[in-house]
């Protein structure tokens, strides 16, 4: 029978697969970016380095993204769901995005298709970052709720 | 917070223990401790009602505004 706990493990595999695809990216990225650029038709001999620099430099707000997500997780998973934590850990998460997207728009100048990576962890960022101030609300709420005789 | 609660004031004059008047308004002893100590932010008429009526006395006795610098 599926459940809370069943659905917050598959969310914290989930989690761990990126984590691994992340990795598996980064380590081959020289290979990964080679055929890339070669594979190609757009002409991008000789930026093989700025991707490379983009795939690096993007790895940075991924990874702690990806573990402040499973910190979410954790928290969620042991009952402590509205608390200020985890408001702190959304803030954190949702400027993870943000970073993404300036990273993802700074390589624009070499390679336009990375406009719409920005969008898209810019537009995500934005979700979080409501979904943050829904959780400070509750936050607030709950601590009235547990305070109240 | 401006509002004191003098709950503990006038358990010391009826001489009723925290134990005690916790069973009698029917909440636990870690509620009545957030009221004596005035963590709490909210509270009900009903638990009011349940005070007023074990204690015998008015919700004016058991909470009080102060101006802030008084506190």
């Amino acid at each position: 029978m599926w459940n809370r706990e069943k659905s917050i493990t598959l969310s914290k595999l989930c989690i761990l697969i990126f984590l691994g695809l992340l990795l598996a990216v980064v380590v081959s990225a020289p290979w990964l970016t080679h055929w890339f650029v070669n594979f190609s038709q757009a002409g991008l001999q000789g930026d093989q380095s700025y991707f490379l620099a983009t795939i690096y430099v993007g790895f940075i707000p991924a990874v702690y993204l990806l573990y402040s997500m499973l910190g979410l997780l954790r928290r969620i998973d042991a009952g402590r769901v509205f608390v200020a934590e985890n408001v702190e850990l959304l803030r954190r998460i949702s400027w993870s995005c943000f970073l993404g997207a300036v990273i993802a728009l700074v390589s624009v100048f070499y390679y336009f298709p990375w406009f719409f990576v920005a969008v898209a962890a810019a537009f995500m960022g934005l979700i979080v970052r409501v979904l943050k101030n829904v959780f400070a609300q509750a936050v607030e709420l709950k601590n009235e709720a547990d305070y109240t005789v | 917070m401006p509002i004191v609660v003098n709950l503990d004031v006038i358990m010391a004059k009826r001489k009723i223990s925290s134990g005690e008047l916790a069973e009698k308004i029917g909440i636990s002893q870690a509620n009545l401790s957030i009221l004596k100590t005035g963590k709490a932010k909210a509270i009900r008429f009903s638990t009011m009602e349940a005070i007023c009526k074990s204690l015998d006395c008015q919700p004016g006795d058991i909470l009080e505004y102060q101006e802030p610098d008084e506190v």
